[in-house]
């Protein structure tokens, strides 16, 4: 007997709760339910057994927390858990029911909420991946967290060809602890190739029934369901729901339809598992009716293309002077702010690229997809030419994303449509080959077809293709738009994939570029087109879109055009107050009217001029208040990036004439190693970086190495550390212990901030300054580099 | 049922550091919309359990005996705000960083008025007997080592998704565990103040020579 033998049965019957039953066998409080595979083997025997007596088909190991990080107080090593309790498992089984190593959360939260990296999550999965090599299959349950999961998943996959089983807890808001939702725990999880995958824990069967409504809709696999016996009690642990309630709710969810595996979680017992038996031998398996959305997503949120959708292409250096020096200084904050910025402005996925010839694409493409999924939701469209930066970039992307792109040449094909496979990514197909693009849309549509059909091969659903039938410039090209829609017409019509677009080509060398952009968006989107490549803080371009899905009849009833367009739109730039000074507004916090200000003096003032005797003094004019606990920490942040605006603006017009920029120095920032509060870090980067100097900011939980690394290399002189925790004082100290040590660092100052530092220990940790707040910090570097 | 339904005012101002500063519109604005922001990311999860001290494993210190000196057995508790208030924070820290420190000070002020919830539910269970306050790891010499272990008794990781990483710090952040005594006999009042406070050496209240009401 193996697994896809049992799938052929209308249902499988899991077992009931283990950690229960241990307790009831008298596991004391604190003891690591774990060892008792070795300790009282014959306790956990004890249990598989009673559940198998009641006709369970498939038993969980006693391996929940069986991982290092769990069990490193336990006095046993994760190969011997493991092994002994696949052992007892099997025992217990005699060929009556498969083993199915249980495999539960680390424990520790992923970065960005926790510290632990994708990395070494993964090692952990891996190790008890090994150690249960002896299982029939692979059950993942009780995951919150989408990209814990994927690490786990992709663990098993590449270190063993067991059938895999996932299965992650849900709140009755339908999100997960961490805020996956059903939809983007569906596509991921059926993309990554997994056998079934389903729900447990958390909650009874009554309060599952939407959840599981909601998985039948995503997904065409078998669903798995472990329901708790009801909802605990949160002091005396009890359940509420009794067995014959709880298979009367278990009834009425396998009547959704494809619900196959089903058993029980917290508070069940072989009783439970006797009466679930009873309803699914009087019930048939429904399968599932679902065509698949097709959709991409994010962890948290999924974007079904069933209209059109705007891809925002501003993550992208190509013609960008700003996003090329962001790239080159490892300004991941800058990048940041274009996101939020194209999101905002109604952006429903992002392309990212971030290839340039002088940096690491590869280090550069992870770190921004890391940095990007941990403050927006919108799912990701990865862009580059490089296989490997692909591969780096799926493996750690939280969801389904896109892969821009694959073409119809031969090494294309080879090389990227295999990544989209393993990773479950959606991919961008555009119909160009060996021979480039044809002119015709007939040369185009059949190298859609190619794609399509190798895709088909390499087992993606073709739904996941997306084909860009690419925008020549009308300019050089005048009958080469009608091709593009034609193919596009035909690629929807005759193929039924979606279909992208790069819009903004078409205008190149024409005057009024927005008009002729404008009008090729709109006859795209008319021919089938539905996900623009186009830049979302272009309004007008955005209102094309907005105004086709009106007259589409897509937007019912114009809610989304009406609430818009309708509303008081607050942030148009006012009109400057001719009594307003420059200095009135960088102490207000007047951002807008600052900019004009700094732009109007600009037209007679020297630039430098401007800086120093109105800039800085309002600046200082602020902090002193600040000091004298006259202004909230807010207000001092908010009168800074005032002036930052202002500085933007001397700085553009700086560019302009070729001079030298406006730094006054670089300084190094970090949050030292094993801390991960870095909310006092970042505000000493606004305002350092508001008085003129420039930041090298290297994140949170930084090792000391690092931090010296780079001050060396960038010839630094003042590096600021931050700490919060008393616990992490001692990294603070190994770091300057370090920066001592140094060679080429005699001259480097160091400055260390946090709630929990005194001017005291700062002396005697070696530090050179210590800094109150974050003011001081502007007054150490001021000392330091003028 | 605990709920976040607001977020007191003048907590916030206390954890901004200006119980003394004026307020001007603007300010008041931020305020709001803060507000409104962070009770709707907001997704309080607490667990409590009442143990015996005997052999729990979690005195450690002269802090917490004295502070438990009457009790025999104590409630641990743990509480959180949840994943999507860090994001929330993290994201205003890259497109508004003013609005982040008064979301993070917010947050401060949010997470106490969970616990103070849990306070009046664990007081309504113990009818007749005595608590005392919420005693945490990382006050005094109460080692922060004993955040992870509290979490485990209370099985949060599994059950609200509250964990510590290798530093014993908490995560999501914006997270409290605790024990709080049960005695049947009245306690000698006991002000938790500077003495067991981290912050007393660098706290901004004592400098301005004034305290918080901790």
């Amino acid at each position: 007997m193996n697994f896809n033998e049992l799938l052929k049965n209308d249902f499988i019957l899991l077992d009931g709760a283990t950690g229960t039953m241990l307790q009831k066998s008298g596991l004391k409080l604190g003891e690591i339910p774990e060892t008792l595979n070795i300790t009282r083997p014959e306790v956990v025997k004890g249990i598989h057994k009673a559940y198998i007596d009641e006709g369970t088909q498939i038993v969980t190991t006693n391996t929940f927390g069986a991982n290092r990080y769990k069990m490193k107080d336990s006095g046993y090593s994760v190969e011997e858990l493991i092994s002994a309790a696949v052992r007892n498992a099997r025992e217990a089984a005699d060929g009556r029911a498969l083993v199915a190593l249980e495999i539960g959360p680390i424990g520790q939260l992923l970065e960005p909420s926790g510290s632990l990296s994708f990395e070494e999550a993964y090692d952990y999965f891996r190790e008890e991946i090994l150690a249960g090599k002896d299982a029939d299959l692979i059950f993942f349950e009780t995951f919150t967290d989408l990209l814990e999961l994927k690490a786990g998943v992709l663990a098993a996959k590449e270190n063993s060809d067991k059938p895999v089983v996932t299965s992650m807890t849900f709140e009755r808001n339908g999100r997960t602890f961490a805020g996956v939702s059903v939809a983007s725990a569906a596509l991921t999880l059926e993309g990554l190739g997994v056998d079934a995958l389903g729900v447990n824990c958390s909650l009874g069967p009554d309060e599952l029934i939407p959840i599981i409504k909601e998985f039948t809709e995503w997904t065409a696999l078998p669903v798995f369901v472990k329901p708790n016996a009801g909802l605990p009690d949160p002091n005396s642990n009890t359940y509420n729901v009794l067995p014959d309630d709880f298979a009367r709710s278990m009834s009425e969810i396998i009547d959704l339809g494809t619900v196959k595996l089903v058993g029980g979680c917290c508070g069940t017992t072989p009783d439970y598992i006797r009466a679930l038996k009873k309803v699914i031998d009087t019930k048939k398996y429904k399968k599932a009716k679902v065509d698949r959305a097709t959709a991409v997503c994010s962890a948290t949120t999924a974007v079904e293309l069933s209209e059109p959708r705007v891809i925002g292409e501003r993550i992208n250096p190509t013609g960008k002077k700003l996003f090329k020096e962001a790239l080159i200084n490892n300004d991941i904050d800058y990048i940041l702010s274009q996101a939020i910025s194209q999101v905002s402005a109604g952006a429903d996925i992002l392309d990212v690229n971030v290839g340039l010839p002088q940096i690491d694409e590869k280090a550069m493409m992870t770190r921004v997809i890391k940095a990007l999924q941990s403050v927006i939701d919108a799912p990701l469209q990865i862009d580059s030419t490089k296989p490997d930066v692909l591969e780096a970039a799926l493996r750690i992307y939280n969801g389904k994303p896109i892969v821009n792109s694959v073409n119809g040449e031969k090494k294309s094909l080879d090389n990227v449509l295999p990544l989209v496979k393993k990773y479950g990514a959606s991919v961008i197909g555009l119909t160009l080959d060996e021979d480039g693009i044809p002119k015709t849309a007939e040369g185009r549509f059949e190298i859609a077809k190619r794609i399509v059909e190798r895709a088909k091969a390499e087992g993606i659903d073709p739904k996941d293709v997306y084909i860009d039938c690419l925008t020549l410039t009308v300019s050089a090209e005048q009958e080469g738009c009608a091709e593009t829609l034609k193919a596009l017409n035909r690629v929807v019509t005759e193929l039924g994939c979606k279909t992208c677009l790069g819009v903004s080509n078409i205008s190149f060398g024409l005057p009024r570029r927005e008009l002729i952009n404008h009008i090729f968006l709109t006859m795209a989107l008319h021919s089938g087109l539905t996900l623009p490549i186009i830049n979302p803080n272009d309004d007008d371009m955005m209102g094309a879109v907005r105004a086709y899905k009106v007259l589409a009849n897509i937007d019912k009833n114009s809610r989304d055009y009406i609430d818009t367009y309708n509303q008081a739109q607050p942030d148009k730039p006012k009109i400057v107050s001719s009594h307003l000074t420059l200095d009135e507004a960088i102490t207000g916090g007047l951002k807008n009217e600052a900019a004009s200000l700094t732009e109007k003096m600009l037209e007679n003032t020297d630039a430098m001029e401007i800086v120093n005797s109105t800039l800085i003094p309002a600046l200082d004019k602020v902090g002193a208040d600040f000091e004298k606990g006259k202004l909230f920490l807010p207000q001092l942040i908010q009168s800074a990036n005032t002036a930052q605006a202002c500085f933007e603006v001397i700085k553009k017009q700086l560019s302009k004439t070729d001079s030298a920029p406006v730094s006054k120095g670089k300084i190094i920032l970090a949050t030292v190693k094993g801390d991960i509060h870095d909310i006092g870090k970042n505000i000493v980067k606004v305002l350092l970086d508001n008085y003129g100097y420039t930041v090298v900011d290297l994140g949170r939980d930084v090792e000391p190495q690092l931090i010296v690394d780079t001050a060396v290399e960038q010839n630094i002189r003042l590096i600021g550390l931050s700490a919060l925790m008393t616990t992490t004082l001692g990294s603070m100290e190994d770091t300057i212990a370090l920066v001592r040590r140094t060679k080429g660092l005699e001259d480097c100052k160091v400055m260390v901030g946090g709630a929990v530092l005194t001017a005291d220990y700062a002396e005697k940790i070696g530090a050179d300054y210590y800094c109150r707040d974050a003011k001081e910090s502007v007054d150490t570097a001021k000392k330091v580099l003028g | 049922m605990i709920e976040l339904k607001n977020v007191s005012r003048e907590e916030t101002i206390r954890y901004l550091g200006g119980a003394e500063i004026e307020l001007n519109s603007a300010m008041e604005r931020l305020l709001d919309v803060c507000e409104e922001e962070l009770v709707r990311a907001a997704v309080p999860k607490y667990l409590y359990k009442k143990i015996e001290l005997e052999n729990s494993g979690l005195i450690e210190g002269e802090a917490v005996k004295k502070h438990l000196a009457e009790c025999e057995s104590a409630y641990v508790i743990c509480a959180t705000l949840g994943a999507a208030v860090d994001r929330l924070i993290r994201s205003a820290q890259v497109s508004d960083m003013a609005k982040a420190v008064v979301l993070d000070a917010m947050a401060g002020a949010a997470i106490e008025n969970v616990c103070a919830q849990l306070d009046l539910l664990l007081a309504e269970k113990e009818d007749g007997k005595y608590l005392t306050w919420r005693f945490a790891p990382g006050y005094a010499d109460y080692p922060i080592e004993l955040q992870g272990k509290i979490l485990a008794l209370l099985d949060a990781p599994r059950k609200i998704g509250l964990c510590t990483n290798e530093n014993s710090l908490l995560t999501p952040s914006k997270s409290v565990t605790a024990v709080v005594g049960v005695s049947d006999d009245p306690l000698e009042k006991r002000r938790r103040g500077c003495a067991v406070c981290n912050m007393a050496k660098t706290c901004k209240f004592r400098k301005a020579g004034t305290r918080c009401e901790f």
